[in-house]
């Protein structure tokens, strides 16, 4: 009847706080209290359980054969482990995870390429005492002036002058 | 005449970069080549830069390039020779007349000359400080979007970055089933045993007071046994016995007492 011991995998929580962003600070903290809490409850029980004194209760109890048929029983006896229900869950939603953040990392990589893109128009941009308004509607797409919608000069509302 | 067809067509468009007419017509240029040749009458080269200064003057009106152009035939004082020799020529054949309008010309020329002269200067400044302004702003406005397009980047990074340590929060998770499952099983053992520890410890108990029970009954029975043995005799026998006794210890203290 030894206890088992499942590999805990020890967790660095200073990185792991780290890593989380702002807006999950709380839930990271009641993750924290949680698994604090279940770990200290953990370390008060002790590992094996307090061992019976066979010989001095055969030497006590008059009953005959009351003593030997509680110790065959007892050595006997397998004390079922709990069943694991959550674990499969946790790697189906782990899976998921890792789907869902991949996604993002790719949307996020476009992104980037986005900006660099930009970074890199602005940085090769003709020098402005040499551009022309072509080369300003250019590099800087808001100043075009739409002269569809406002066919007179100066082809924008006066209001934005 | 296809080139007009095209710069006329061209108008119709929406685009008003000239792309817009080279690639409209490329796919129905007879020339199958990835650039088309005169398509549109607009040059399509980069511009060069514009000059930093005007032409050079000299006396405000005339050209520098005509007193170059002069001297290697007639030197340095060439060009006023010939102007000189110009103004003569023409006033003695009364080419120009002097009349009112000379006078009127010259006070005219005069204050103009004064004017700009005096004014010049600071106008120009006035007019290149209000074209700096624009391309200062312009410049600010670059770079303002290059720092927070670069912010940008460094923030998706971080992101990045985070979302990479995501397998943490699902070994923490993992391990709190563990701990979880461990404590149970602990705790099952611990009521086994303490069970069976209890039924024994009871059955201990029940034995000790049996003999004791036994014990205590025994007791009474032989102290009732012995009391209901003292008979009557035995009785009066005893109480002679102390009254004598009695009467014995009186006489000795008495004599103690007086003596």
């Amino acid at each position: 009847m030894a206890g088992r011991r499942v590999a805990l995998k020890a967790i660095d929580w200073l990185a792991f706080a780290e890593r989380v962003p702002p807006n999950q600070r709380s839930m990271f903290n009641a993750l924290k209290t949680r698994s604090d809490a279940i770990s200290a409850k953990l370390t008060s029980l002790p590992e094996a359980p307090v061992t019976i004194d066979w010989s001095l209760y055969k030497s006590k109890v008059a009953k005959v054969g009351m003593v030997d048929e509680f110790e065959k029983k007892f050595k006997a006896l397998q004390i079922p482990e709990p069943v694991d229900t959550q674990t499969s869950a946790i790697n189906a939603q782990e899976a998921e995870a890792n789907k869902s953040a991949s996604a993002y990392i790719e949307a996020s990589k476009t992104r980037i390429a986005e900006y660099e893109k930009k970074m890199d128009k602005l940085n090769n941009m003709v020098p402005f005492d040499q551009m022309t308004i072509d080369d300003l509607n250019d590099v800087f797409p808001e100043t075009k002036l739409d002269k569809v919608k406002y066919p007179y000069w100066p082809h924008k509302p006066i209001a934005d002058l | 005449m296809l080139s007009r067809l095209v710069v006329v067509s061209a108008h119709g468009l929406k685009s008003s970069s000239p792309l817009g007419a080279g690639c409209y017509v490329v796919s129905r240029s007879l020339v199958q080549a990835s650039r088309s040749l005169h398509t549109s009458s607009q040059s399509r080269a980069p511009l060069p830069p514009l000059p930093e200064k005007g032409g050079q003057v000299r006396h405000g009106i005339f050209p520098e390039e005509i007193f170059q152009l002069l001297y290697p035939k007639t030197g340095v004082t060439g060009p006023y020779m010939l102007g000189t020799g110009l103004l003569m020529y023409m006033l003695s054949k009364e080419i120009y007349v002097i009349n009112h309008e000379t006078f009127a010309a010259a006070s005219i020329g005069a204050v103009i000359i004064y004017g700009v002269k005096k004014f010049g200067p600071s106008v120009a400044a006035f007019a290149d400080k209000l074209n700096d302004d624009k391309v200062a702003k312009a410049q600010e406005v670059k770079d303002v979007s290059l720092t927070s397009l670069a912010q940008a980047i460094e923030d998706e990074k971080k992101e990045q970055w985070r979302v990479e340590g995501r397998a943490m929060l699902f070994d923490a998770k993992r391990n709190n089933v563990a701990m979880q499952l461990e404590t149970n099983y602990r705790e099952r053992l611990h009521m086994v045993t303490n069970e069976v520890k209890r039924r024994l410890d009871y059955q201990v108990a029940l034995q000790n007071l049996h003999i004791q029970m036994e014990k205590e009954h025994m007791v009474k029975w032989v102290e009732k046994s012995v009391i209901g043995s003292i008979t009557p005799q035995q009785e009066k026998e005893s109480i002679a016995k102390c009254i004598t006794d009695l009467k014995a210890l009186a006489r000795a203290t008495q004599t103690s007492a007086t003596a």
